[in-house]
């Protein structure tokens, strides 16, 4: 056991993720060959399976790694699942009730989950506020603003035939009665992207020590009511892009919903290894974590069980990883 | 003065690398009140947590009302009628005076709580000490001092027979004080033992019949209280060779230019009108006890903590220090006494605490330029002789001492001109210890200027070049360590307005 994590290549990758790579397979099998036993003429391996279960996974990714940002500072967001619907309620309803372009619909879409950031990250950095607190409010303002924004109206984004449809690119592009999973490639650049953020700059550097020991960064002169922000921006930020990936999924968006979508993200980020009292952070784990849940999803629904089965299963996983990640820090000190 | 209610008799104990107690007596009277004292780190609390079974002795007895005993816990040293009110209350802010009397054995009518009845006996606990309290006000509305009457009387239910005072006049003012020595005095007069621990000279005098003095961990001896004078335990608490050569002569010229200039700085209660100066190269020690408001000062100086008012002078320029970031950028680092938790990230590695107050130098554009990183970390664990495997371990395994030494390489890679060490070998062995003396000699030879804050008698007079001492948040002293005696710092550490 103590050869394979001294291992190089593991080291890198990480000793946890690879477990979790491992359990994302295993679950993968135990669905192809659970799913024919249980319900008769039912397959699971089918390449349609596979695209329903990323789409799952896109919109949940992009919160997911954002969320992770805000967790490495020791801090939660708890809005940003009715963030995500707020955003596609707002530039959902200039796009098809007020005909705005469609770009600029994007760019609002983003920045309505930037503003949402913003907002958390002033009231929890510089007014002192608990982030759990500000986040549980502020996911009650968001649902708040989209329901009254669209008149409570559900938001309907265009199909990809309509005008300003060309969104849906985002998620997916048919070719040929095939189609390109466009999604996973922007879900894993982003990721990318986000473990450079985290890894390799100077916010990254000074989140996860603000996650660590916040008095002693403050104490090397360091401003970190300012980094802190930054990792609720940028959770925001990545709320508002998930918002493009969901409407690109489901079409429709509800106002007044959400809140089942934050814990499946926060879920999916400790399921890949990062601390809920900050400080340690996977973006790795967190893309794992993601497809996992969104692998959960997909296999219930194909063996014809309910939905509500899935909560319960991510409910008993995040209860044993956390179980576990005290463990070993217990057993380290 | 009666009968002997409690004796500790050869009181022996040690921690891994301390002897913290060695063959300690003490003799406490029915109907005395008994000082105990000693500098930092004397053993006083250490004595008094044997006494109440928060440690376990190693070696001697205690005798408690003519029976040998030994507690395991304090819960057993109360119910036999030994209590200690701590200096520190532990109070529950948001219950009721009578509530926190009672808590863990409240009055029960059935299955619920009988408050009234509590409020009733906490009435008459309070009639008993003669002070006015409410028992249904809420505790944290209270006064501290309030509040310390409130332990008292916690204590004083549990039929206490020995009660121990750690440091209670601490917090109080001049008319609480007086309020509390008139219920020692009654808790005198029926007869009580009480122990009574304090720094401050002139109470001892007011208040206590007999006094025992502790040094290093070991017994000094025990004197009548009206027959000895103030320098009398002054010499005892302090009547230690010193085997390090203290420094005879200030190594600063005397028109060494001025680095830092501190005026009138206000700061809450613990820092009042403090005023200094920091020369160029200079050791500047500060000496006190416990509690004298030294880290206070140094904080508010940092910009760590709020202060109401007063001015910095940097090299001559006046500035504005709000936070840590602008101390920092004036060229100030500071070394907390409290390392894990003010210091360093542990669960980060020696390179990146390195770099932690000068991170904006190690970057390549956005990205932080790691090679550059572990460059300068390798050479600061080779200036500094940092025990580590390597610039990538993570510091929560190195030692206290390396731990250190890594803060100070942080300060170092930002090239900070003032340093503020604050207790810089509190927990660091021998060995380490030396080090860091001869890194911080190094350091102003260099042309750094340093402020220390020790506790440790030994350090002061072995590192500063001037020494400025305080108590109970103000200078009381400032001594050139050409005339620094330990006696002359204990006198100004113990002198109260």
């Amino acid at each position: 056991m103590e050869k394979i994590k001294q291992n190089a290549i593991v080291k890198k990758i990480g000793f946890n993720s690879l477990v979790l790579l491992c359990v994302m397979i295993l679950l993968y099998i135990m669905f192809a060959v659970l799913t024919p036993m249980i319900k008769t003429n039912a397959s699971f391996v089918s390449y349609a399976r596979l695209v329903s279960a990323l789409k799952y996974a896109y919109f949940l990714g992009f919160l997911s790694l954002g969320v992770t940002f805000v967790i490495a500072t020791g801090g939660i967001d708890f809005s940003i699942g009715p963030v995500m619907f707020c955003a596609a309620l707002i530039s959902g309803y200039q796009l098809t009730s007020r005909g705005w372009p469609l770009a600029v619909c994007i760019l609002i879409c983003i920045l309505v989950g930037t503003a949402f950031g913003l907002f958390n990250g002033v009231l929890v950095s510089y007014a002192g506020l608990p982030s759990f607190i500000t986040s549980m409010a502020s996911m009650m303002l968001a649902k708040g603003l989209g329901s009254v924004f669209t008149k409570t109206q559900p938001v309907s984004w265009p199909q990809s035939e309509e005008p300003g449809g060309w969104y849906r690119n985002l998620v997916g592009i048919k070719a040929g009665g095939m189609e390109i999973p466009t999604g996973l490639i922007l879900l894993i650049i982003g990721a990318i992207i986000c473990a450079i953020i985290l890894n390799k700059t100077m916010a990254g550097r000074y989140i996860l020590c603000i996650g660590s020991n916040r008095e002693a960064v403050r104490l090397s002169g360091v401003n970190t009511k300012k980094w802190e922000t930054l990792a609720y921006v940028i959770c925001g930020t990545l709320a508002g892009m998930a918002a493009l990936f969901y409407v690109g999924k489901n079409t429709t968006v509800l106002p007044g919903l959400g809140d089942t979508m934050n814990n499946e993200a926060i879920a999916g980020c400790v399921m890949g290894g990062t601390s809920m009292t900050g400080g340690v952070a996977s973006i790795g784990g967190t893309l794992i974590g993601v497809l996992i849940i969104a692998l959960l999803q997909e296999g219930i629904m194909a063996m014809g069980f309910q939905i509500h089965y899935q909560y319960i299963i991510t409910g008993l996983i995040v209860l044993v990883v956390v179980w576990a990640d005290l463990r070993s820090r217990r057993r380290r000190n | 003065m009666g009968d002997v209610i409690l004796t500790m008799k050869g009181i022996d104990k040690s921690f891994p690398g301390v002897h913290a107690l060695d063959h300690v007596d003490l003799e406490i009277k029915k109907g005395e009140v008994h000082a105990l004292m000693g500098e930092n780190g004397a053993g006083k609390s250490t004595l008094m947590k044997v006494l109440t079974g928060i440690y376990s002795k190693d070696e001697g007895t205690i005798t408690y009302e003519g029976k040998e005993v030994e507690f395991s816990n304090p819960r057993e040293a109360q119910d036999a009628g030994i209590v200690i009110v701590h200096q520190e209350l532990n109070m529950l802010g948001h219950l009721t005076v009578a509530q926190n009397i009672f808590i863990g054995r409240e009055i029960m009518n059935g299955k619920l709580i009988d408050d009234k009845r509590m409020n009733e006996e906490a009435r008459k606990l309070f009639d008993q000490l003669g002070i006015d309290i409410d028992p249904k006000e809420t505790m944290s509305r209270l006064t501290v001092g309030k509040q310390q009457m409130c332990e008292i009387a916690k204590a004083i239910s549990h039929e206490a027979k020995v009660i121990v005072f750690d440091e209670p006049s601490a917090a109080l003012t001049e008319a609480e004080i007086e309020e509390l020595f008139k219920i020692i005095r009654d808790l005198r007069d029926k007869q009580l033992g009480i122990v009574y621990i304090s720094h401050r000279m002139d109470e001892i005098k007011v208040i206590t019949d007999r006094v025992t003095v502790m040094r290093d961990g070991g017994y000094v001896g025990t004197l009548i209280t009206k027959d000895c004078t103030k320098d009398d335990i002054i010499n005892m608490m302090v009547g230690r060779v010193i085997y390090e050569d203290p420094k005879t002569e200030s190594a600063v010229a005397k028109d060494a230019p001025v680095v830092l200039k501190v005026e009138h700085l206000n700061a809450g209660r613990m820092v009042r009108d403090v005023s200094f100066e920091l020369r160029k190269g200079e050791i500047l020690g500060f000496s006190g006890l416990m509690g004298a408001g030294r880290t206070e000062t140094a904080r508010a100086l940092f910009g760590a903590d709020p202060k109401e008012s007063g001015d910095v002078y940097v090299n001559g320029q006046k500035v504005e220090i709000k936070t840590p970031q602008d101390a920092v950028k004036c060229g100030i680092g500071y070394l907390s006494e409290d390392r894990k938790r003010y210091g360093i990230v542990v669960a980060k590695t020696v390179a990146e605490n390195s770099t932690m107050a000068s991170l904006e130098n190690y970057m390549k554009g956005l990205f932080i330029d790691k090679k550059k990183e572990c460059q300068v970390a390798q050479e600061y664990v080779e200036t500094l002789k940092t025990k580590t495997p390597g610039v990538d371990q993570l510091v929560v395994n190195l030692s206290g001492g390396n731990q250190q030494k890594v803060v100070i390489a942080k300060w170092l890679v930002r090239n900070c001109d003032i340093l503020i060490f604050d207790e810089p070998t509190r927990g660091i062995d021998v060995g380490a210890k030396s080090e860091i003396y001869q890194l911080m000699n190094e350091l102003v030879a260099e042309g750094k200027s340093i402020i220390m804050i020790s506790s440790e008698m030994t350090e002061i007079l072995r590192m500063s070049d001037r020494i400025v001492v305080m108590c109970e948040g103000r200078k009381t002293g400032e001594l050139d360590i050409a005339e620094a005696t330990q006696e002359r710092i204990m006198h100004a550490a113990t002198l109260r307005d």
